[in-house]
């Protein structure tokens, strides 16, 4: 197939059969570094990932592999990193490192792409190259300037990830070494391995590379599915700093970690959308609830009072979307899906949005209390389970065979879904077995 | 409660056919007669401990919190009579109708339903176009009246009572062996069928299953990859077992005049095959769109499926597979324990709602 052809597909590669897709992968690896093939692999990457293709290893593959855990992400439900690393940046940064270090003396680094006793000797000595490389280009970064080199406009965010890149390189064998301690990524749970491994990893960075500390945390936290959970393991882990230093760099962490909840925090209150999925803003909230209290019980652990005032203000903004968007309305929504239905109407897409408005209101019972809602959570579950008993005997009255069963059997689903099975069934045995089992 | 290897069922029967209930802790659980013909039911590694729980059936929503749905299918599986994989694929497609495990549900039943009753009409008219084959009569006409018109119902009369005559029997007895061959092999089909019934289907996806089963254990190193291993041998036996039964039955079908005349032995044969198949394939449709639905989700995602489908594998009964699966399986249990998984909430004891919809969505495109 001919490169043209190959492009002219764009999206469409997202929906061909698997087989196909992962042989027009190879295919377009071995086309090379072109422009128009990047931007192809950009567009098609999302599902690369979802498939898990495995990729051939490249130089690039290698220069990325200690900061690939910063890269942005494509699902939503992906935990952000807390520290962003464009792939754009990177793209450009790797024409330059390829030139600096030039293709002679690579080549000599290929044995670090086979398997073999010299790959990781091999890969190290590339990563240190390359780190003088980047932390030279560093050096010369200003915000706002436009890079020749680089053939990109600096803004702070790209001065920061270079920066960060070449710390990174840095300490790339404790970053490979950290990779292993935390796999597979994401981490869902820290165990007592995970946290000695970091603790160790840690020391080792903090002897030689003090200042890289912070990004290698970062790059810790980034593989784990709730960022914000390493801050509680953190309060107690001794990397042999000083005590002020160690202080400065927790306080510097939970700075992080907060600015991450706020920007999440205000990214749905931006977009008020009469429309959001509610479940998956209640998801969401719950999210960043369990976030808001592991930053709040580490906070408590080390009696640091600096982030209380922000951290009140996340919960705020947080009670107002789930009053908002999820509260609001709710019993209508659900309640008029039914109705919809018993006119004859059977919208698959209505029901099936009532469910997930009642499941949602389900998820924010545990996190009810916490936000001071749970009178008003009371409230829609107690006033929507009302109108759908009725609407349940009025169905089931006679008899489970009667018409209108189907809107009966909904109803009885609903209510399960708001307040659990044992309510439901309680309802289901009243209504066709008179109380009896 | 009985130990895995005590537990090793030695035929179908003791195995029990899989129901698909929506509770997590009781999904694809198996149910079965016991000495005094009463239903009960098998609940495997509960809180990931060994061996099996018995529950009679009565007791079981007192043993566990169950969705609505599941009280309903509970109670439509005590009325029925039987327990075979076809009873209660009948009690699950029911339940499912009512609307109480959603929309998504309602449909896949629905379109289950309307499938099996486009196969029954195929398989039907496939089996007199054989018929009137096997006598050296044309079937063409009756596909140019049309088969649901009233000339082509005559027609299709006329002809059979001419292919009967040339069998030398009564054409009562051909229209009866007819309607009871296709009875066996309404979820089956003929291999020259245009569209593969249910369980041709299903051995085709196993097989996928296998492949794609083997393709993730080999060079995984997660802790789940000897389990994934385990259960893509297992499909492997039950696709050669399967595959086994059902040349023999296709092969019974393309010899239709020796089928038709040598009717009271034959029958039995295709019987038991028919049966047969239908307790090989069963409990695999669920497990199969499981795992096709995990592969696209991360790797922990993965692993928890993997062990999720070895939980209620259906292994082969003792009297059917040369290796004993069941002692190997017992041996994997032992080489790879792991933390519980919570099928409820350990403070309120409520259950996972998550888990629960995962159940729905994957019901929804299995059943």
């Amino acid at each position: 197939m001919d490169i043209k052809d190959l492009i002219a597909l764009g999206d469409k590669l997202l929906y061909i059969d698997e087989p196909k897709f992962r042989q027009i992968v190879e295919l377009l690896e071995q086309m090379g570094d072109h422009p128009d093939i990047q931007q192809t692999i950009a567009v098609i990457r999302p599902r690369m990932v979802e498939l898990r293709v495995h990729r051939r290893p490249t130089m690039k593959r290698l220069f990325c592999d200690p900061f690939e855990d910063l890269f942005e992400t494509f699902g939503k439900n992906d935990p952000l990193p807390l520290s962003v690393i464009e792939r754009a940046l990177m793209n450009s940064l790797w024409p330059v490192v390829e030139a600096q270090i030039g293709r002679p003396k690579l080549k000599a680094y290929h044995g670090a792409l086979q398997d073999g006793p010299q790959r990781d000797n091999l890969a190290e000595a590339f990563w240190v190259e390359a780190a003088s490389v980047v932390a030279a280009l560093a050096s010369n970064t200003e915000a706002g300037r436009f890079d020749d080199a680089l053939d990109l406009r600096l803004n702070p965010d790209r001065v920061r990830a270079i920066a960060d890149i070449a710390m990174i390189m840095s300490i790339a064998a404790e970053i490979r070494d950290l990779k292993a301690v935390l796999s597979p990524k994401p981490v869902s749970k820290l165990h007592k391995d995970h946290l000695d491994g970091i603790r160790d990893l840690g020391r080792r960075v903090a002897r030689a590379r003090p200042d890289a500390l912070k990004i290698f945390i970062l790059l810790a936290a980034s593989r784990l599915s709730n960022p914000s959970a390493l801050l509680g393991g953190l309060h107690d882990m001794d990397f042999g700093q000083k005590p002020t230093e160690r202080a400065k760099l927790f306080m510097e962490l939970t700075d992080t970690v907060v600015g991450q909840i706020e920007d999440r925090s205000r990214s749905l209150k931006a977009t008020p959308d009469a429309q959001a999925d509610r479940l998956a803003v209640a998801d969401l909230a719950v999210d960043l609830i369990a976030s808001l209290d592991a930053t709040r019980n580490a906070m408590e652990l080390s009696r640091n009072k600096a982030f209380d005032q922000r951290l009140k203000e996340v919960r705020g903004s947080i009670h107002e979307m789930v009053r908002s968007q999820i509260l609001d309305n709710a019993d209508g929504g659900i309640v008029g899906a039914l109705t919809a239905m018993n006119g004859g109407v059977n919208d698959r897409a209505q029901i099936l949005q009532a469910e997930n408005q009642a499941r949602a209101l389900r998820k924010c019972a545990s996190i009810a209390d916490s936000l001071g809602l749970r009178g008003e959570l009371k409230t829609v579950t107690q006033k929507a389970t009302t109108s759908l008993t009725e609407q349940a005997r009025k169905s089931l009255g006679g008899g489970a065979t009667a018409g209108g069963s189907r809107t009966g059997y909904t109803a009885i689903r609903m209510i399960e879904l708001l307040s659990g099975p044992a309510e439901a069934n309680k309802l289901m045995d009243d209504i066709l077995n008179g109380g009896r089992r | 409660m009985r130990s895995l290897t005590n537990f090793a069922p030695s035929t179908f029967e003791d195995r029990g056919a899989a129901v698909a209930f929506t509770t997590p802790v009781l999904a694809q659980t198996r149910v079965r007669k016991d000495s005094r013909d009463q239903l009960e039911v098998l609940i495997p590694n509960l809180s990931e401990g060994r061996g099996i729980y018995v529950v009679p059936w009565k007791s079981l929503p007192l043993a566990f919190p169950m969705t609505v749905h599941d009280r309903m299918l509970h109670d439509l599986i005590a009325k029925s009579e039987g327990c075979s994989p076809d009873d209660i694929r009948k009690a699950v497609l029911e339940a499912a109708r009512c609307g109480l495990a959603g929309p998504h549900a309602v449909e896949a039943a629905e379109a289950a339903l309307g499938d099996d009753e486009e196969q029954r009409l195929l398989i039907n008219y496939q089996l007199i176009v054989e018929a009137l084959k096997s006598a050296g009569l044309e079937s063409t006409d009756i596909l140019r009246a049309g088969l649901a018109s009233a000339q082509g119902q005559k027609l299709t009369r006329d002809l059979m009572s001419k292919a009967a005559h040339k069998l030398g029997m009564e054409p009562t007895e051909l229209f009866s062996r007819i309607a009871e061959l296709a009875g066996y092999l309404e979820s089956i089909g003929l291999s020259s069928s245009p569209k593969p019934a249910r369980l041709r289907r299903l051995m085709r996806d196993l097989n996928g299953f296998r492949d794609s089963m083997t393709e993730w254990a080999t060079g995984n190193v997660s802790e789940a990859a000897p389990i994934g291993g385990f259960c893509a041998e297992v499909a492997e036996h039950t696709v050669n077992h399967a595959r086994n039964v059902m040349t023999q039955l296709d092969q019974s079908v393309a010899s239709f005049e020796t089928l038709l005349r040598q009717w009271d032995t034959k029958r039995l044969l295709v019987r038991k095959a028919a049966t047969r198949l239908s307790w090989l394939l069963d409990g695999w449709e669920f497990l199969i769109v499981l795992w096709s639905d995990a592969v696209t989700r991360s790797r922990h995602e993965q692993d928890m499926a993997v062990h999720d489908i070895f939980r209620v594998i259906p292994l082969l009964p003792k009297d059917e597979a040369r290796a004993d699966q069941v002692l190997a399986a017992e041996k994997l249990l032992q080489s790879n324990r792991r933390s519980v998984r919570a099928y409820v909430d350990w403070r309120s004891g409520q259950l996972d709602v998550d888990l629960v919809m995962r159940i729905e969505t994957i019901k929804g495109r299995a059943a």
